[in-house]
């Protein structure tokens, strides 16, 4: 199938005629979440499978310390909560959506200790020439965290050349839109996604907006958990 | 405003829309979870088209019909692709991020995956799947419909009798086998599954799939005219639909809908928890809903025209407020609008003959542009005079159809106008 390339090298256009005027906003500005309505009780963990739905894509991003590793060192060995976001989002259904998602998820593992040491969150930018490696950490606020039970890396990359190909493996797509004439413009569109990885690095779900339900998403975690289990 | 304030300002509101995601639907018949639903003028109408024996060149081909009334090509064909063969051009879906469009055919089983997100005025054909057979047993991909990052296809039948008994299949948007799943044939909640399928939609904040049941490749290859007059063959049709546990993949209940249930739209209202489907034996529309113990019931709620002159409505439409339905009846060329304010109600307020045969309907999302196309299937469509193909768009002012144009895919020499779907420039 057709590469992503024409409409990421669209993006990484925009990105940089964006960037100069991009403001990192400080975990306090960010806007409030608005979550997408759950009216039902999802299957217990572990009485489903999760598909093997893709492969993880790997390349190379700046960790917390600003130093280069490969997306691999932080998608393997855990389960891993993965979301591409921009530290201005100011979307109340995109980044800050997919933020407080994490956060809720987050404070579920916490108070099960049989889920420590088994999943990991991972937030990426959408944008590595506005979001530096320190911006994403103020970003993360108190939840940024490289150890403990449920480490959350807050990640960027060098450059749209190295973000690229992370983005089209994930399928994600960024699109500059047009106007009337023809014309590029600065607005960006993308679709929120979040994917949940399992400890090979393989894509087991893909959560958009309307299905980012946190009771069910924990379930999906466990029930990973669960199937790591019965490997053993 | 200074300059760099002004700049900000550009930035927050381009960053906005870019997360602006659709939680609701697209053109109103797609799968809601597309991005970048167009509320306003479509550019472009896609038209899956059967090949027609001794019409052009007699192949498959995407049609792509330019809908811009500011354009000068406006209502003419911009651009063809034929996919080469016949293989029962059927339905197509968009993938989640609106980029490519999946066709199917329903007896060669190919999956046609079109890049339309590019140039829609000149889509490509960029992969052809063919492993759906070998893959799962099924035949005939019928619905396309996007979960975040894959496909999920419904099928109608199966390589080993050609019947009836089939599933659903899911692939990921690189066109790579996920999974497949049966559809029930066991007893649940009281009634017994036929195995048969059709339609599927999907309602996320209920964690609900529907199916509907048609029939299999035996029938809908069969000449339509021989079809009818055999009793074994027309006994051969589902009379369900399934209630799933989406997340599981598994059916949880199945519900008693004789007559072939068909299309199933849910509400696009938020508030609202209820699809309808109609059913092409029985001419019925029926309400699904919440029963109040947690499963699902299915609710015959009204017919459409006398069923006895067997009018079989085939697709249906519905308004992006939940509040009306059109509903085209192949037979007498008829389409229906339904006023679906009580959907435990709906009402017949409105009809008019759009064609000597009807089958697609297609509205935009604020129900003014009402496209429609005629053909069922190659062997089902009618036959001389009364063979019609044809897209034509209408506009609809809430009392009255008024057709704006119609082109004649035999003059044009196109083949059989089936699916649609719109596109616009820039996304």
């Amino acid at each position: 199938m057709k590469s992503l390339a024409g409409a990421a090298g669209l993006g990484l256009a925009a990105l940089l005629f964006l960037c100069g005027a991009a403001v990192a906003h400080r975990a306090e500005h960010r806007p409030a979440a608005v979550r997408p309505v759950m009216d039902y009780v999802p299957p217990p963990a572990g009485s489903y499978a999760l598909q093997v739905i893709d492969r993880a894509p790997d390349g190379e991003v700046i960790g917390a310390d600003g130093r280069r590793r490969r997306l691999a060192h932080y998608t393997s060995g855990r389960i891993t909560l993965l979301s591409l976001i921009y530290t201005y989002c100011v979307e109340p259904t995109g980044c800050a959506l997919a933020y407080e998602t994490g956060v809720e998820i987050r404070e579920r593992i916490l108070a099960d200790r049989s889920l420590h040491g088994r999943a990991q969150f991972v937030s990426l930018s959408f944008d590595p020439l506005n979001d530096t490696h320190e911006s994403m950490q103020a970003y993360g606020g108190r939840h940024a965290s490289a150890a403990g039970p449920l480490p959350w890396h807050f990640l960027t990359t060098r450059s749209m050349r190295q973000l690229k190909p992370i983005l089209e493996g994930f399928g994600q797509e960024i699109e500059v839109e047009r106007d009337a004439r023809g014309r590029p413009t600065r607005t960006i569109s993308h679709m929120l996604k979040l994917y949940l990885i399992d400890r090979e690095r393989r894509v087991r779900e893909i959560y958009s907006t309307a299905f980012l339900h946190p009771e069910a998403m924990l379930n999906d975690i466990r029930s990973l958990v669960m199937e790591e289990d019965a490997r053993r | 405003m200074n300059t760099m304030h002004f700049r900000r300002s550009l930035v927050a509101g381009a960053v906005a829309l870019a997360f602006a995601v659709p939680s609701m639907a697209d053109e109103t018949c797609n799968s809601p979870y597309t991005t970048r639903l167009i509320k306003g003028q479509e550019d472009f109408v896609h038209v899956w088209t059967l090949g027609a024996e001794g019409v052009g060149d007699g192949a498959d081909k995407l049609v792509t019909v330019d809908a811009n009334p500011k354009s000068k090509s406006y209502g003419k064909v911009v651009h063809t692709l034929a996919v080469g063969g016949r293989g029962e051009a059927h339905h197509m879906g968009f993938t989640d991020d609106r980029k490519h469009l999946w066709a199917g055919g329903l007896d060669s089983s190919k999956i046609h995956v079109f890049d339309v997100g590019s140039d829609p005025s000149k889509p490509k054909l960029v992969k052809t799947i063919d492993d759906l057979v070998k893959k799962t047993g099924f035949v005939g991909p019928h619905t396309f419909y996007a979960l975040p990052g894959r496909m999920m296809i419904q099928a109608l039948s199966n390589s080993k009798d050609h019947g009836g008994v089939t599933g659903i299949a899911i692939y990921n948007n690189k066109g790579e086998f996920v999974s497949k799943h049966d559809m029930p044939m066991g007893e649940l909640g009281g009634v017994k599954g036929d195995g048969y399928g059709y339609d599927l939609a999907i309602n996320p904040q209920k964690n609900a799939l529907l199916t509907s049941s048609f029939t299999g490749w035996n029938n809908y290859m069969m000449d339509m005219g021989k079809l009818v007059k055999d009793g074994e063959a027309m006994k051969r049709f589902g009379g369900t639909m399934a209630a799933w546990d989406l997340k599981a993949m598994k059916p949880k209940q199945i519900m008693s809908v004789p007559g072939s249930p068909l299309e199933i739209r849910w509400s696009l209202n938020p508030k609202d928890n209820w699809a309808v489907t109609a059913t092409a034996l029985t001419s019925k529309i029926w309400l699904v809903k919440p029963d109040g113990k947690g499963g699902w019931a299915a609710k015959d709620v009204a017919t459409i025209g006398d069923p006895a002159k067997i009018p079989l409505p085939v697709d249906i439409s519905i308004s992006a407020d939940g509040k009306g339905l059109w509903v085209n009846t192949f037979m007498d060329g008829l389409t229906r609008y339904f006023d679906l304010s009580n959907p435990e109600a709906p009402k017949e307020t409105y009809s008019k003959k759009t064609g000597r045969q009807v089958n697609m309907i297609s509205q935009s999302w604020d129900g003014k542009r009402v496209y429609i196309t005629s053909s069922l299937l190659a062997n089902w469509d009618k036959k001389g005079d009364d063979n019609e193909q044809f897209l034509a768009l209408f506009h609809w002012d809430g009392k009255e159809l008024k057709e704006q144009w119609r082109i004649d895919f035999t003059k044009e020499k196109l083949g059989r106008a089936h699916h649609m779907k719109f596109s616009a420039k820039g996304g």
